[in-house]
Formats: structure tokens, C-alpha cells, sequence
């Protein structure tokens, strides 16, 4: 029973910080509200997302609809609710599958260093000179529309910030003595950089990753609005905008519902991102 | 009596942006087994970084080290090696994942050279370690953040007995922690090494401590052995102008009513790219112009005990038993 | 008069100062009623282990304990007669520097790393005394001489100085403005021990020019042996004994302090085991109810573990805070 006790004291001390923080707080409430609306978004949506009803084209927020509905009469709060779906997933999965490739890449330049650091930091930079909407947009026309390919365009968009972020960490971290003492009781390369280094440089990827999610959504949500991304009826928030925005001028509800969607979940990821950072290394602030 | 550790004129260089730094500059010795050697010098005499160099984890520029008789210096299997060297670091802060609990950070070894058959054998062996070292049980799945300077080097400790080795470099283990503290784990040390036999390489800055703990004593200077004896004599007949100087320097416990010392001048410069001559001489008290111009050889002055200094004879008014007749005693 | 202010009055006096840390954790005891006084010209140490609160009574005589999280729960201060405690902001920063300034542990940090040292020492003479620039950059280099550093190195960063070097530095600022008292905490712990004596007869030989009192604040008993005239001993926030250099060192009364000598390997003795102190030191945030260092002590009673031991004046002079001298005991 103890050993649970003590095994948690680290993440307790950690949730004890972040609870003072009022606005992450606020932030991961928003966040949770999300996920919640994504999981059950069956359940509490009161229309479906591709339900057409030309009988109710184009109309103003009402009782019936909260947020009224698009030219083809579907109802905008369900659409933005299966949304959350949709863009909660982008933002996740692609962050998750370039955290990986980025963390691993940083961390083999920042331990080995050399050769092996010169060539992977070098081509970072490459794809860092490009601004990750170009890049994004380049990568997604190469492979062609679809949500799958959108992931994998801003995966790799997302890459080099992990890389350079791990690779700072990793070279602070490697210099310390407990790696040293790692390397005199015989361990490998390997097992020193998964059991030694990563979990030392969580905290400075936990953070990215967090913000880093807020910033996919939006490109995820730029592509699908240049038609790169995820194709229509599908309720993605960024093809919502595009479609709507021929709308734009006489009905303000069919972009002002999906965009304040996606300012509100970035806005959200951002402020927990931040507080988690504070909590973290209390260091920093002080 | 057996030699465990032999070295012959071991050097490494590193290579800085202001040149070559001479971090360890031919430095021969030998360890009999279940011996501690103390190794003295203050920071930048290259101390640490030959203890990493006898245990392999950094690789000498030159020179031979011999490990029972087989030369290590250039073999590749360092990993066979490490079962029979290991190191306790001198930072119970920063030698420790702060990451890994007491139970694994003790188990490391043991998984890793596969030593144990079974789980249980590694939860046992854990055990032991701790109760050897003298650690309580209930510490084994705290963190090192929840520990105290003392616990958190008696499991360094634990760690480098985990491979049963025969020889450990202690580099300044006790430095970091209180007196009262610092005593305890001495006489741990010291126990221990009664106990199972261990041979000791104990670096330290603290001519006090190593007195008290080793056989042999060793001083360095920027990167050179300057004088090597047995302790007792080493204290007896201290020959070196350094040694002399680090002496009177070590402020002590007690009421000194005489407290007419001589000071060494000047600072410790680094070793980087260094001119022939003795290391010492620009602080040197009897430096004279032959010092600016050779390198000063270990020699055996008295029995036994070793002096790189061309004055050390006259200083202390030593004969060469050779010479006696041609040079009269300044 | 000054005579008189001499006798009657001594420089630095405080009573039962006690300072907290209020934390989630609860509140940490780091100061628990500490009393001494301290005359013109006199040294006194302020001896501890890692922990017993002596960095935090030095911030709390300079009115520098961060606040929050520390308070200073009750007390008094008096420098030259006059209380400290509760002095505006404003005051007391004229009051530091001027009147007493601070020598910290770390030279590498004390010293600002983008402005050169002759404008460091110059600016705070500036602060204080209504000079011209041109006059103050005149007394900074005649400080950095006093202090053994060549005025043509005035504008030098701090990097192109060594450890020791900059711990001169360090010293010029704080004597600039020729202060009446000194607080140095542990002011050579971060130096080797050639350089370490060399900064301690510096000090020794400033303190006897400017007749500087000084609080020394350190763990080191040998360095304490070496410059003070008083000495007083803290554990867990409270000063356990107190006396003259004599008293100490050769008429040790308390367990703790003979603890402490006997943890201690010295150069003058063979001992073959050091007589460590057991335990740890308590948990400021949950000391014991009675003697704190009842726990670890070998002489203890129940009346140590009741209540709180009074001070005891053994000799005039020489105070110690344990039961074994109660009067009504014997």
C-alpha cells in the first residue's frame, strides 16, 4: 500500500501545482468537455452530421437549431459537435505519430552527437526554413486529399520541433553524472537513452505535445479549408469554414460557430500546455 | 604481496579550443590487492579523470593499464569489465536517476549483465545489498529527491557492490555530505572493504580523509604525480614543496597557537599545451632556474617513497648515496 | 565615547530570533529563538550541518529571508542599538552595504558576469557615498589592491578570473564601503585548499585593518580554528553551544559538538575508525517535542525527549543548551 503511495507523490505534487493555476484549469475542463462531446457525440448531437432537411435551409440560430443550418439544412451544433470528432483525432494522432519520430530523432542527435547530430539537425533546419503551412500544404498535395494523408502531412510538419526540443534536453541531460554512472555499470546505448534520457526530458516534450496539439488542429483545419484535408460531407471545423465561406457575408452563423469551435479547443489545449509547463519545472517561474 | 592494478606512464589528452590540455601527463602506479590507494590533488590535477581512465570509461591517449596481470587498455569487451571495476561518483545528487526508484536504480546492474536467474533472485539480492550498505527496507521504492545526501550515496554504494566487483574508484565520495555523515560512510567503506576485500582507488581533495582510509598516497599535480609513499611515511617525511604546502594549508580542528604557515602564491593554472619544466615551479617557494627547464623524474628517494622534485634532496637534506663525496650538502 | 559604545553596547545583538518557511507542506522551523551578541572587531563562527538553518538566521539579520514564503515569526535584531526588525525597505537597503554586507558561498554567481569588476566595486561605493565617478573608480582600485588583485585588471570580466580571484572580488565589494560588520557564508567552501588558505589570511589580515566585525558562517570546524574568536554551534535551528574558541575546541560540553570533533579524521591522530554521529538531522517541519537532538544523542534521558533543555552558562561565556548541565539535576 505505501509503495503505491510513494509512486504517485511525484504526480501528485505535480496535479497539487496545476490545480493553483485557475486558468489551466479552466483549460483542461474545456479540454475534458471536448472529449467528452467527441466520445458521445452520437448520443448528445440531436441531429446528424450529414441529416439534409431542405426544408430548413439556411437558418438563423433558433430554438430548433442553436446554431442554425447550412445551405443543406444540416444542423450546424451537430456538425460542429461530431466536429470535435474529427479534429480532436487529427490533433492527436498526428501529433502523437510525429512526437515519436521527432523524439527518437532528437534524441540520437543529442546523445551521439557528431556526424549522426550534424546530418539529422541539418535537415530539420531544412524543413524548419519552410513555414509547416507550406511545408503541410506541399506534402498533402503530393499524397492527395484525404484524412489519413492530412495526418501524415502535418505529422511530419510537426517533427522538427520535437527534434530540436529533445535534442536540447537530451544534451543537458546526458552530461550527468547518473549517465555516466549508467555507462559504468555496463549499459548499452539503448537502454541509457530509453531508461535514462527520455524519462528525464518528459517534461519539456509533455508540454510541446500539449501545445503542439492546439497548432495541428489548426493546420489540419487549414488544409481541409484549401481542400487538402478532410473532404466533405465529413464535419471536419476547417472544411465547415471553407464551405461556409461563400455564406459568409449574409449568414455570419455558418463560419462563426465552427471557427470560435476551433479557437475555443486551441485556446483550451494552450492554457493547460502552459500551466502544465509551470507545474513541471516550478523552476522556471520564480 | 599481488600487484591488482598496474599502470605505466598512462596520459590522456583532450583536445580544447585553446589547445592540448595534458589532463593526465605519464602518471605510473600499482595497486596490491585489497590496498587502498589514495590519489590527493586539487581541482584540475586530473585526478577523477584518471580513475575514469583505469576503469574504462574514458580511453588513455597512451600508455598501459594492467588489470591482474592482463592488459585492459585497449580491449573491447568493456562490459566483462565492468564486472570487475566499478565507481562510486562524488555527487549522491546528480549520480542517481532521479527517475528510478531506490529497488531499481539497485537492480540496474543485475539486469542488466543477467546475473540473476529469476525475479525473486533480483528482489533478494536488492535486499541484501541494501541491509549491506545500510539501508533501511522500507527505502527501496522511494525516489532519490526523497532521500538525503547520506542514503542517496549508501545507494550509490549498493550499486557498484551490486557486480561483486574487485576493485572500485571512489572519486571524492564523501566530499558532498556533512561530517557526520561523511564518518559514517567512511567507516562503511571501510567495513566493507575488511569484510569482502575490496581494493580502493580513493580520489579526494582532502588530504585528511585519505590519511585516514589509505595504504599508499599518491599527489597530483596538473596532471603528474609529484610524490607517492606509503601514508605513515608520506606524513613523516613529507618531501615535496607541494605536499608541504597542501599540508599547511588544511585547516585544522584545533587551536593552533603558532599559526605562523607558510603560503603557497599564486593560482592553479590548467595544463594546456605545458612548457618542459616542473608543473609546480611558477608557485614553487625553491623554484630555481633547472626547474623552469626540465621536467622533474619520479625518483625513489627514501625507501619506498617517490619525488618529482630536483630540489626535494637539498629541501629536506637527503645525501645521494652516489654522490655523496662530489657535492657537498647545501 | 567610542570606548564606552564598546563596552556597554556590543555591535550586533540578537535575541530569540525565529524565522519560518510557511509552505503547502507545512511550516519548516529553519530558526528556532537563536540569541548571541557580537562586539566590535570580533569573529564569530556559526557552525552547522546542511540544513540547521544558518543561511536562513544570516538572510534573517540582513532582512533578506524571502518573503513568502519565510517569516520572521519573532525577535529582535539590534545593530549599534538600533532594531532592525521592522525597518522599512528602503532603510535597510541603505543599511546593507553601508553598515554590513554579505560575502556569499559561490564567487561564480555573487558577481554580475557582463560588467567588469572595477565598475562592480565602484557602484556600490557609488550607492552609498556621495563621490564623484571619477572617485569612486579611484577607492575600487585602491579595494582591489588592498585585496591582491592589480588595479590594471579593473576592467576585467569576472570570467577571466579564477575561483579564487573572484572571491577577492567578492571581498573588495563587500569591504567597500568599509562596512562595521561582515556576514561571509561559507565563503571559501567553493575554493581548493591552497587558494582556500590564501582567502582566509586575507580576510584575517582585512578584519585586523579595518577592525571589521565578522560572522562567519560555515560547516568547517577547521576554517571556524582558524579566524574566529568565538564560536557558536546550530542544530535544527537553534544554537546548541556557545563560547570562546577555547570553550569549544577544549572544553567541548555538548554531545552534538563532540559528535561533530569526533566525526571529524584529522591529520594529527591515528585513529583507525572515525565515531560518527547516528541518525539523521529531524525534519524541520516536525521536530521533536523536546531536545532536538535527542534522537541521535548517546547521552540521552527522558528528560530530553519532555521538554525543551535550558541554556546553561557552564563558564562565563560559554553557554550550552542541554539537560546534562541542569542544575537540579545534579
Amino acid at each position: 500500500m505505501e509503495q503505491k503511495k510513494k509512486k504517485h507523490s511525484q504526480l501528485r505534487e505535480i496535479w497539487r501545482r496545476l490545480k493553483k493555476n485557475r486558468l489551466a484549469v479552466f483549460g483542461l475542463c474545456v479540454l475534458i468537455l471536448l472529449v467528452f462531446l467527441a466520445v458521445f457525440a452520437d448520443v448528445i448531437a440531436p441531429y446528424g452530421y450529414d441529416e439534409q432537411n431542405y426544408a430548413e435551409t439556411l437558418q438563423f440560430p433558433s430554438w430548433k437549431h442553436w446554431m442554425g443550418t447550412d445551405n443543406f439544412g444540416r444542423d450546424i451544433l451537430s456538425r460542429v459537435i461530431y466536429g470535435t470528432r474529427i479534429s480532436l483525432q487529427i490533433g492527436f494522432i498526428s501529433l502523437t505519430g510525429g512526437a515519436l519520430v521527432g523524439c527518437i530523432l532528437g534524441a540520437v542527435a543529442g546523445f551521439f552527437g557528431g556526424a549522426v547530430d550534424t546530418v539529422i539537425m541539418r535537415f530539420t533546419d531544412i524543413l524548419m526554413s519552410i513555414p509547416r503551412t507550406v511545408l503541410a500544404i506541399a506534402i498533402a498535395t503530393t499524397l492527395g486529399p484525404g484524412l489519413t494523408n492530412a495526418m501524415i502531412a502535418v505529422a511530419i510538419s510537426s517533427v522538427p520541433n520535437f527534434a530540436r526540443v529533445v535534442r536540447a534536453s537530451t544534451l543537458t541531460v546526458k552530461d550527468q553524472e547518473f549517465v555516466e554512472a549508467a555507462r559504468s555499470i555496463g549499459a548499452s546505448n539503448a537502454r541509457i537513452i530509453f531508461r535514462y534520457i527520455f524519462p528525464n526530458v518528459m517534461a519539456p516534450i509533455i508540454v510541446q505535445a500539449t501545445l503542439g496539439v492546439g497548432t495541428a488542429i489548426i493546420l489540419a483545419a487549414s488544409l481541409s479549408f484549401l481542400g487538402l484535408g478532410i473532404q466533405p460531407p465529413t464535419p471536419e471545423w476547417g472544411a465547415m469554414l471553407s464551405a461556409a465561406r461563400t455564406y459568409m457575408r449574409d449568414y455570419w452563423y455558418m463560419v462563426t460557430f465552427p471557427g470560435l469551435a476551433i479557437m475555443l479547443t486551441v485556446l483550451a489545449l494552450n492554457l493547460f500546455g502552459d500551466g502544465l509547463r509551470d507545474a513541471l519545472d516550478p523552476k522556471l517561474k520564480k | 604481496m599481488e600487484k591488482l592494478i598496474e599502470v605505466r606512464d598512462l596520459k590522456k589528452y583532450f583536445k580544447t579550443p585553446h589547445g592540448m590540455l595534458h589532463a593526465v601527463d605519464g602518471v605510473s602506479f600499482s595497486i596490491e590487492k585489497g590496498h587502498t590507494l589514495g590519489v590527493v590533488g586539487e581541482s584540475g590535477c586530473g585526478k577523477s579523470t584518471l580513475g575514469r581512465l583505469i576503469i574504462r570509461l574514458l580511453d588513455a591517449t597512451d600508455g598501459t593499464i594492467l588489470f591482474n596481470g592482463e592488459d585492459i587498455t585497449r580491449i573491447k569487451q568493456v562490459k566483462k569489465l565492468r564486472r570487475q571495476m566499478q565507481i562510486i561518483f562524488q555527487d549522491p545528487y546528480a549520480s542517481l536517476n532521479p527517475r528510478m526508484s531506490v529497488r531499481e536504480t539497485i537492480a540496474e546492474p543485475l539486469t542488466i549483465h543477467g546475473v540473476c536467474r529469476s525475479h525473486k533472485e533480483v528482489e533478494d539480492r536488492v535486499a541484501q545489498l541494501m541491509e549491506t550498505v545500510g539501508l533501511a527496507e522500507r527505502f527501496a521504492d522511494s525516489y532519490p529527491h526523497e532521500l538525503d545526501g547520506g542514503r542517496r550515496q549508501r545507494i550509490g554504494i549498493a550499486r557498484a557492490l551490486a557486480l561483486e566487483p574487485e576493485f572500485i574508484v571512489c572519486d571524492e565520495p564523501v566530499s558532498a555530505l556533512d561530517v557526520s555523515i561523511q564518518a559514517q560512510i567512511l567507516n562503511l567503506m571501510q567495513d566493507l572493504q575488511e569484510q569482502k576485500g575490496y581494493t580502493y582507488m580513493f580520489i579526494t581533495h582532502d588530504l585528511s580523509v585519505v590519511k585516514h582510509i589509505s595504504n599508499d598516497i599518491m599527489v597530483m599535480y596538473l596532471g603528474m604525480v609529484v610524490e607517492k609513499s606509503e601514508t605513515d611515511e608520506l606524513f613523516e617525511n613529507t618531501l615535496h614543496p607541494y605536499t608541504k604546502a597542501l599540508l599547511a594549508a588544511i585547516p585544522e580542528p584545533e587551536i593552533r597557537r603558532d599559526r605562523k604557515r607558510t603560503l603557497l602564491t599564486g593560482e592553479i593554472t590548467s595544463p594546456v599545451d605545458p612548457a618542459p619544466g616542473c608543473r609546480f615551479a611558477a608557485r614553487c617557494p625553491y623554484a630555481k632556474e633547472q626547474c623552469w627547464k626540465e621536467t622533474p623524474a619520479l625518483e625513489e628517494m627514501l625507501p619506498k617513497h617517490f619525488v618529482a622534485c630536483h630540489f626535494a634532496r637539498e629541501i629536506n637534506g637527503i645525501m645521494k648515496e652516489t654522490e655523496n663525496e662530489e657535492k657537498p650538502a647545501i | 565615547m567610542m570606548k564606552k559604545n564598546e563596552q556597554n553596547e556590543p555591535l550586533l545583538s540578537v535575541r530569540d530570533l525565529t524565522i519560518h518557511y510557511i509552505t503547502d507542506d507545512g511550516v519548516v522551523r529553519a530558526v528556532n529563538g537563536i540569541s548571541f551578541d557580537l562586539n566590535h572587531g570580533e569573529t564569530m563562527g556559526l557552525v552547522g550541518e546542511t540544513g540547521a538553518g544558518k543561511t536562513t538566521a544570516a538572510l534573517g539579520l540582513m532582512q533578506l529571508v524571502p518573503d513568502p514564503p519565510g517569516k520572521i515569526v519573532s525577535g529582535s535584531v539590534k545593530f549599534a542599538g538600533k532594531e532592525l526588525i521592522g525597518l522599512g525597505k528602503l532603510r535597510m537597503r541603505l543599511f546593507r552595504g553601508k553598515e554590513m554586507s554579505m560575502i556569499f558561498q559561490d564567487p561564480m554567481t555573487a558577481l554580475n558576469p557582463v560588467i567588469t569588476v572595477g565598475e562592480q566595486v565602484a557602484e556600490v561605493i557609488r550607492i552609498h557615498n556621495k563621490v564623484s565617478v571619477k572617485e569612486a573608480v579611484k577607492q575600487a582600485a585602491e579595494m582591489l589592491e588592498t585585496v591582491g588583485i592589480s588595479s590594471e585588471r579593473m576592467g576585467d570580466y569576472p570570467h577571466q578570473f579564477s575561483g579564487g580571484m573572484k572571491q577577492r572580488v567578492v571581498i573588495a565589494i563587500a569591504l567597500a564601503c568599509n562596512p562595521h560588520l561582515i556576514i561571509a557564508d561559507e565563503p571559501t567552501t567553493a575554493l581548493d585548499v591552497t587558494i582556500q588558505a590564501q582567502v582566509l589570511e586575507l580576510m584575517n589580515r582585512l578584519q585586523e585593518k579595518y577592525n571589521t566585525a565578522m560572522l562567519l558562517i560555515t560547516h568547517d570546524l577547521g576554517v571556524v580554528a582558524e579566524i574566529c574568536d568565538k564560536v557558536a554551534i546550530m542544530y535544527a535551528g537553534q544554537i546548541v553551544e556557545s563560547g570562546s574558541l577555547e570553550d569549544i575546541y577544549e572544553d567541548t560540553r555538548h554531545p552534538y559538538t563532540k559528535g561533530l570533533f569526533g566525526s571529524l579524521p584529522r591529520l594529527s591522530s591515528k585513529l583507525h575508525r572515525l565515531s560518527p554521529i547516528y541518525g539523521l538531522m529531524p525534519d524541520p517541519t516536525d521536530l521533536p517535542k523536546g531536545c532536538s537532538f535527542a534522537p541521535r544523542c548517546p547521552n540521552r534521558c527522558k528528560a530530553c525527549e519532555e521538554r525543551m533543555p535550558e541554556n546553561h552558562e557552564v563558564s562565563p561565556g560559554h553557554f550550552v543548551r542541554c539537560v546534562l548541565y541542569d542544575a537540579d539535576r545534579q
